[in-house]
């Protein structure tokens, strides 16, 4: 591996490297636009200027591979100097509109204009160019033409992410402008990455445009609960409400991207028809009360008459719970249901038919589908079941339903009990996805109400039955019982998991 | 919109110059887009597109060349297309006078054509003559060291 000395620090790194990776990998920051890792490089913006030793002129670090006892400095004066001058090039007709532009606090404009330049413009308002504003690109974007800083980022995501050029630079000079073909569209199943990539406010995201300043918003690391991929994403939110869903980086499942039908999952935990209260029939209750209902009926019944239904959609902390709750009533019969619509996007790089994010833990929990057994009686459900699925396995008397669910939707009103849990936002544990991969959610926020985790409901349920488990008192304790019971959890630590995600057994 | 048999021809024989697949069909785009300006006239969005399908290219990609190229029309021109070079050493050498004398004498600004149709007046860039600005293209020519307004007006009576 070559060794080079950036800012007088020795790095040792891959042969092919280029400087802005070598010199991230020394800690180092070399300010840039054009270059994305995941991109080739363009080598258009000249931010990442750098002086190599016995190099006359600055070179470019985005396209500079490192080469054995290289020397580079990449703060010194004449350096700070050149980069002062791209940013004032760069900066020329920009129309610096920062207070009402959405990328104001994440922009690489304003943060390296603060680090590297802080002079007086010397351009004159009046006499920059002016381009369209609030262009509409397609369902998810929105060009503001002024604001681009021709860097390309965009119409390279387009061409080798997305595989569909639907982004061009036309014109030349400063008359370049970023647009689509007149009359068309910028809506590939992945467009609104660009507005992350975009590394100014001339691409928004017309889903979060206006809706929070950066600056209030708090972020929390999950996974997209859409597809069976389980992209890795940020939940960024404010007092309780998810304003947006952005991909975070896991080059083992979805690298840097997320599909604009995932980033809609947030839409139903904002919903107002939550589910806050306990409720028997049309009555609110307290837990309590609840809880005792349930242990009544529960009391003296045929185990072989109960069965739990888990959910693809829930974690595997949810249905773990479940099963082992109903191995204390005496009952081993576990099906789950997952959610399946009509005509699921599908393609062949992230979006999965499968559109839940657990299946492969569920099944591999021990839950099976749901079959033709018409035998029970009494049933312990995870999410929105339709009635129809559930007669399918239930004897022609009576049957008695404890739904969990997170919301108040009329789909449930035949549950004759219905307990308030957490959507994925609000709940801690981990999903598997289609490669096996156990990823980690985390609670953005408290379900609203009386909400709590399914394990935690089963949990005081159990007490009440004066029963020893599940005694669960938080996620990871509950996921140690579940990797010393389960084979192909065994040896997955849920600290170890991290936010990158672990792969089963096997 | 179609090219008609003959050019289909020669655009097989211009694809044949470069290597298959996606980068021998983007370097044929220059050669293939004069083609359609010179079967449609000038590149409309429906050439564009024609362009676009018969070397399978996104529209974009198409559009985005087009218009960086001065030497494509993106509207029809008259029959006379003045294309003034308005690069640095066309305007060391008066490439600015020149342009203001067209406009008067014909009375449209650059990016316009006149009301009979003759005459399209366009700033374009570098011509590569540069010893021997300011130069003029007329259509296909050069006309160059075209430095006062005798000069413009000389040149504008050869073509009426
Ligand atoms: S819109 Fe953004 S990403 Fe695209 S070229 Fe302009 S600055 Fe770059
Ligand atoms: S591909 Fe699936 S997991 Fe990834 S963002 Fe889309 S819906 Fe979510
Ligand atoms: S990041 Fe190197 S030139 Fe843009
Ligand atoms: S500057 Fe006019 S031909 Fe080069």
């Amino acid at each position: 591996m070559p060794k080079v000395t950036i800012d007088e620090k020795v790095v040792d790194v891959p042969e092919g490297t280029n400087l802005i990776e070598a010199a991230r990998l020394g800690g180092i920051e070399v300010p840039h636009y054009c270059y994305h890792p995941k991109l080739s490089v363009a080598g258009n913006c000249r931010m990442c200027l750098v002086e190599i030793e016995k190099q006359p002129k600055l070179q470019i670090a985005c396209n500079t591979k490192v080469a054995e006892g290289m020397v580079v400095k990449t703060q010194n004066p004449r350096v700070e100097k050149a980069r002062r001058s791209v940013l004032e090039f760069i900066l020329i007709n920009h129309p610096i509109d920062c207070p009402i532009c959405d990328q104001a606090g994440e922009c690489k404009l304003q943060e390296y204009y603060m680090k590297h330049d802080l002079a007086v413009s010397r351009f004159p308002i009046e006499e920059k160019v002016h381009k369209d504003k609030a262009v509409d690109l397609g369902p998810w974007v929105m060009l503001d033409m002024e604001r681009c800083i021709l860097c390309t980022r965009c119409v390279r995501f387009c061409q080798e992410v997305a595989e569909v050029n639907e982004l061009c630079v036309s014109e030349r000079g400063d008359h370049s402008t970023l647009t689509t073909f007149p009359g068309a569209k910028l809506e590939n199943p992945y467009s609104a990455n660009v507005v992350e990539i975009c590394p100014v406010g001339a691409l928004t995201n017309k889903d979060f445009r206006f809706k929070c300043r950066v600056w209030f918003l708090k972020r929390t690391e999950s996974v997209c609960p859409g597809c069976s991929m389980g992209c890795n994403i940020n939940i960024d939110q404010n007092e309780g409400e998810i304003h947006r869903l952005t991909p975070r980086v896991n080059e083992e499942v979805n690298e840097h991207w997320m599909c604009d039908e995932g980033r809609l999952t947030y839409k139903p935990v904002n919903q107002k028809n939550r589910l806050r209260f306990a409720k028997m029939g049309e009555k609110d209750l307290h837990p309590d009360e609840v809880l005792r209902a349930v242990r009544e009926m529960m009391t003296g019944v045929d185990p072989n008459l109960v069965c739990g239904i888990g959910s693809a959609q829930f974690t595997n902390e949810d249905n773990y719970a479940l099963a082992s709750f109903l191995k204390e009533l005496g009952s081993s019969h576990l099906f789950y249901h997952r959610f399946e619509p009509a005509h699921p996007s599908v393609d062949d790089y992230l979006i999965k038919a499968d559109k839940n994010p657990n299946t492969k833990g569920v099944s591999t929990l021990g839950f099976k589908e749901i079959g033709g057994d018409r035998r029970f009686k009494f049933f312990f459900v995870l999410g929105a079941l339709p009635e129809e699925a559930l007669n399918r396995i239930a004897l022609e008397q009576q049957k008695k339903v404890i739904l969990f669910n997170p919301w108040d939707e009329e789909t449930v009103h035949y549950a004759d009990t219905l307990l308030p849990v957490g959507t994925f936002a609000e709940t801690e544990g981990t999903f598997t996805n289609c490669q096996g991969r156990v990823q980690r959610i985390r609670a953005a926020f408290p379900p609203p109400g009386e909400g709590r985790p399914v394990w935690q409901w089963l949990t005081h349920l159990t007490r009440l039955f004066e029963k020893p488990a599940p005694n669960y008192t938080t996620a990871p304790a509950l996921f140690l019982s579940m990797a010393n019971q389960i084979a192909a959890f065994r040896g997955l630590d849920y600290e170890k998991i991290g936010n990158q995600g672990m792969l089963l057994k096997g | 919109m179609e090219f008609t048999p003959e050019n289909k021809k020669k655009i097989e024989e211009i694809l044949k110059r470069y290597p298959e697949g996606k980068v021998g069909r983007q370097a044929a785009l220059l050669p293939v887009l004069r083609l359609a300006q010179e079967q449609f006239g000038y590149l409309s969005e429906e050439a564009m597109l024609t362009v676009a399908q018969v070397l399978d290219l996104s529209p974009a990609s198409i559009y985005g060349v087009a218009t960086f190229y001065t030497l494509f029309n993106k509207k029809p021109v008259g029959k006379y297309h003045l294309q003034v070079c308005a690069n640095l050493s066309c305007c060391m050498e008066g490439a600015e006078k020149v342009v203001k004398h067209l406009e008067e004498k014909l009375g449209i600004v650059p990016g316009e054509t006149t009301a009979d149709n003759r005459f399209t007046l366009s700033e374009v860039e570098c011509l590569a003559a540069c010893g021997t600005g300011p130069v003029i293209q007329v259509n296909e020519n050069y006309h160059e060291k075209i430095k006062t307004p005798e000069d413009v007006d000389r040149l504008l009576e050869k073509l009426r």
